[in-house]
């Protein structure tokens, strides 16, 4: 038997494994604390490692699964060459964790009541609860939560004679009743959560709440971070207003789990961890974003590591910046600087109108553009872009994470997209940006088809004056014949300019397509869908341009490339008016454009 | 077809944007109080339907937002015919992507067009509207 006198009675895990060859249910961890050099601040993350360990080398694993423990043996190190007993017994040593098991082997020969009385007899004046008494084979185990009453019941092994003559067994063991969380014991914590609101102050006391006489057939300590997270959830669930919230006298050690508090309990600003084993102000980091006025600190090893009560005013500050108070004491009032860190965004406005005379036209404008975008043929939309327009669209995913979601995939769009931060070379450049009313709207039509939410649109009137017109529009449209119908976030801008007819045309059309955001998603057509419109039905986009009107030699123009090309009238005018009527170039371009498959099967429908 | 000028004016349009959005977006996150500067006397800022017109109430307004970032996504842009605008090379510029708040969880996705002008060997910005993806229905 080595001497143990020259051991350091502090804690130190390392130190206690270095010695502790026992055959150990855990030789993992024994490994793994060897490994690396020890830390302070890796302290308490070992604390739960700890508590696996027998904290007082006498007692037997064995123990508390009820094997007979015999004398000599008790003592026996491991050291099988060094069978010595011991004579003395080893001081207490008070266990990182604030539950102490009670183990009193053959302790089932005697009712509880009477082991009870022996122990509070043999320790008076002091008097403690026992908590989850249970009879396991021929042993009894409790739970005290008292380092103080641990020792007393420590000193009073092999002090008491029973009726029966044998001096009663006690061991003690740093440990933590098991935790098993199931809709029974969720229920019990809301009850008594419930008992102990506030509703008038929006109030919730917790303080010591393992020991609430409602909860002492179960193992209810908010230390554990398991409980406190369900204790968060039923908070989160039942009163998500909560403002003031007492954890006084929880035992409360890490706060890494409690981070949840500041996005499920946005409202508290007055939180009470006082007397807790809170040991560093840094352990309070995970609460930082609560908006705190008051805080309760006192009673926690963090406050005595100060030697300076303004500088821990001062660093407590530092991470609740709206503290008023602090351990029941009111703070002066902070001097910071004026940077207006509180500023919020101006509200949101559905439109804007540079000039209130655009009104009429713009909303007469887009009803009918769109009127025609969402039918079957965008084809008509022809008249509405002037014979130069150009037209490009963007697109781009919301977010790398949801861009692999099949409703939100926008390869009808991407593969098309003009994003010039990708499409570098001039080239291309060029090509993407789409010339010309006809391959404008060769273009539109073969984008999918869709129904804009006309009345969740904001339009910005920028420029209205009698040369120009420029307006943007923010909206969400729905895909009508793509699986699932997908809804599309857009941003678009249209450039407008009178034409000659009396009518206007666009000059400039320019898109881009995301995904919608869930709130966008959510909040669509609700002001109610509006059915698409067919392009028979939309109003005659009068507006937009005045009837044709065309001489002779055009008429005779008209004719024939309808009959050459197979081209509709609309389109063969479109065609022909964009080259000015030359006939030879209007047969040009359409092969160009017939051999690149531009000329959507819309052109040759009759 | 296009003309040789009309096409070199679209790569012009392209170039110009990429280099105009650096410097508009540097200035916004970095140093903001000399963003004004890029707008025209008679410059116009909607931003999310709020209209501020004129250089100097621009400058205030955007003093008065928060601190930024912006992350470009998408960027896209187009010349305007000169027939249109009395023969001054505009610009329509349109980009995307993520802007985050001081004091804010989270980037918001934005979309920002811009019709810049060149003034005096100066690109200016005629109008500029700021729009945050999120619903505008009036409920």
């Amino acid at each position: 038997m080595p001497k143990r006198g020259g051991r350091i009675r502090n804690w130190k895990p390392n130190e206690h494994f270095e010695h502790d060859d026992r055959a150990h249910s855990n030789n993992t961890r024994r490994v793994s604390f060897k490994s690396g050099s020890y830390k302070g601040k890796s302290k308490f993350r070992q604390w739960n490692d700890a508590s696996q360990l027998l904290l007082d080398g006498d007692i037997d694993m064995g123990a508390s699964a009820g094997y007979p423990i015999r004398k000599g043996v008790r003592y026996q190190r491991g050291r099988l060459s060094s069978p010595a007993p011991r004579t003395a017994k080893r001081k207490f040593i008070a266990g990182p964790l604030p539950w102490y098991q009670i183990v009193i082997p053959y302790g089932a020969k005697h009712d509880k009541d009477v082991i009870l009385r022996s122990l509070l007899g043999f320790i008076s004046p002091e008097v403690f609860i026992p908590h989850y008494y249970k009879i396991n084979g021929n042993t009894a185990i409790f739970y005290v939560d008292d380092v103080k009453i641990a020792e007393k019941l420590y000193e009073a092994d092999r002090k008491i004679t029973m009726s029966d003559g044998f001096k009663l067994l006690i061991l003690v063991r740093n440990s933590v009743p098991n935790v098993n969380i199931d809709a029974n014991m969720k229920e019990k914590m809301k009850l008594v959560m419930a008992k102990r609101y506030n509703a008038a102050t929006k109030a919730l006391d917790l303080t010591k709440f393992h020991a609430d006489p409602d909860l002492t057939d179960i193992f209810c300590a908010l230390f554990r971070p398991i409980i406190m997270s369900v204790a968060i959830d039923i908070m989160a669930d039942n009163i998500p207003d909560l403002e003031a919230l007492n954890l006084n006298e929880n035992k409360i050690h890490g706060m890494e789990h409690m981070k949840v508090l500041c996005t499920k309990l946005k409202n508290l600003k007055i939180l009470y961890l006082g007397d807790n084993r809170i040991t560093t102000l840094a352990a309070l980091e995970p609460l930082k974003p609560l908006p705190l006025v008051e805080l309760y600190l006192k009673g926690n090893p963090l406050v005595s590591r100060f030697n300076d009560h303004d500088i821990y005013v001062s660093d407590v500050r530092k991470k609740f910046p709206k503290l008023m108070r602090l351990d029941g004491v009111d703070l002066p009032p902070a001097i910071g600087f004026d940077v207006s860190e509180d500023l919020s965004l101006p509200s949101r406005q559905q439109s804007f109108l540079i000039d209130p005379a655009g009104q009429n036209l713009v909303r007469e404008f887009l009803t009918q553009y769109f009127a025609i975008y969402d039918s079957d043929s965008r084809q008509p939309l022809l008249e509405a872009y002037h014979e130069t327009a150009t037209m490009s669209m963007a697109a781009g995913y919301l977010s790398n994470e949801g861009r692999n979601v099949p409703g939100n995939k926008l390869n009808a769009y991407i593969s098309n997209s003009r994003n010039i931060m990708r499409i570098t070379d001039r080239e291309s450049r060029r090509r993407y940006l789409r010339t010309g009313r006809l391959q404008v709207v060769s273009f539109l039509s073969d984008l999918p088809k869709t129904n804009h939410d006309l009345m969740g649109f904001a339009v910005d009137l920028l420029v209205f004056t009698p040369a120009m017109i420029v307006l943007t529009m923010n909206g969400v449209y729905r895909e009508t014949t793509s699986y699932g119908n997908p809804t599309r976030s857009f941003h678009r801008t249209f450039v407008i300019i009178p034409n000659a007819t009396g009518g206007f045309s666009i000059t400039n059309d320019m898109l881009f397509v995301s995904n919608t955001t869930k709130e966008q998603e959510d909040k669509s057509f609700s002001g109610g869908e509006v059915a698409p419109s067919s392009s028979t039905s939309a109003a005659p986009v009068a507006t937009i341009a005045a009837t044709p009107s065309y001489d002779e030699n055009q008429r005779m123009m008209l004719n024939m490339l309808c009959q050459q090309t197979g081209m509709n009238e609309h389109w063969s005018v479109n065609c022909l008016q964009e080259t000015g009527w030359d006939y030879q170039r209007a047969l040009f371009i359409f092969n160009q454009l017939q051999s690149e498959g531009k000329i959507p099967p819309d052109a040759f429908v009759k | 077809m296009a003309s040789e000028v009309a096409l070199k004016n679209v790569d012009n349009a392209c170039e110009t944007a990429e280099e105009f959005t650096r410097v508009f977006y540097k200035q916004v996150d970095n140093s903001r109080h000399l963003t004004s500067k890029l707008y025209l006397d008679t410059g116009l800022l909607v931003w999310n339907g709020n209209g501020i017109n004129g250089n100097d109430k621009i400058q205030k307004f955007l003093m008065d937002l928060p601190a930024s970032n912006h992350v470009l996504k998408t960027l896209d842009a187009q010349p305007i015919s000169e027939n249109v605008v009395s023969n001054k090379l505009t610009y329509l510029i349109q980009a995307c992507g993520d802007v985050t708040y001081q004091n804010d969880d989270g980037k918001k996705p934005f979309q920002q067009t811009f019709l810049i002008v060149a003034v005096d060997g100066k690109w200016k910005i005629a109008s500029d509207c700021f729009r945050l993806q999120v619903p505008y229905n009036q409920s």
